[in-house]
């Protein structure tokens, strides 16, 4: 899962500790956000889009595996 | 409440908890501690809950709930084998009470202390260092695993 929230922060002019506190989480939340090293709830996740006032597919990308193909 | 002010009430509660603790051992009633234990663990979520610039979110909940799952998977593990043991020593039965033909008196070895209350002692604090070593070893992988001292340009 890779995410654009450093790039959106940037775009808003706003520091982690800002966006931290409008969704209500710590500021190591977001940087653990923006690093991959966590990855947020639907809730959450939902909570940052609607800040940035965009739809959770613009913030949030997901890397789908490639699976390996069906028996049969 | 701050956070400091909770930390300090933590402190000073766990100084009246080693206090009770010494007196428990002085006049040898356990349940003194044990009922000053559970009292001072409701006092202290009780204050917790009042602390006002404490930021729990979900991120610090996943570590302490990963911990805590960890901790559980490892220790009952060990808390079972030690208790099998326990158990064990109820379904033994000591020499003296088979009957013997012709009737001798036992001999001195088969006069068996089992479990002595010390030991218990020894094995309970042993189990109790191990869980808080656990828990502790747990929160700080996971802690690390999901971002908790990351370092930042801003």
């Amino acid at each position: 899962m890779r995410n654009k929230i450093k790039v959106y922060r940037a775009m808003h002019d706003l520091t982690q500790e800002d966006l931290a506190k409008a969704i209500g989480v710590t500021r190591q939340t977001i940087l653990a956000i923006e690093k991959g090293k966590y990855i947020p709830s639907l809730d959450l996740a939902f909570r940052i889009a609607r800040y940035f006032r965009v739809n959770v597919e613009e913030i949030f990308l997901y890397d789908e595996e490639p699976r390996p193909p069906l028996a049969g | 409440m701050k956070k400091n002010g909770f930390y300090l009430l933590t402190g000073c509660t766990a100084l009246v908890l080693l206090g009770i603790l010494w007196y428990s051992v002085e006049v040898h009633r356990p349940l003194y501690i044990e009922i000053a234990f559970i009292i001072a663990i409701a006092v202290i979520y009780l204050l917790r809950r009042m602390v006002e610039d404490l930021i729990e979110d979900e991120r610090s909940i996943k570590i302490t709930e990963q911990a805590a799952v960890r901790t559980f998977q490892v220790f009952w593990v060990v808390f079972a084998a030690f208790s099998i043991g326990a158990v064990m020593e109820l379904f033994y039965v000591p020499q003296v009470f088979i009957a013997r033909i012709p009737p001798t008196p036992p001999p001195e070895s088969t006069m068996l202390v089992i479990l002595p209350p010390r030991l218990m002692g020894y094995i309970q604090l042993a189990l109790l260092c191990l869980m808080i070593f656990l828990y502790v070893g747990f929160r700080i992988y996971y802690a690390r695993k999901y971002g908790e001292w990351e370092t930042d340009e801003e």
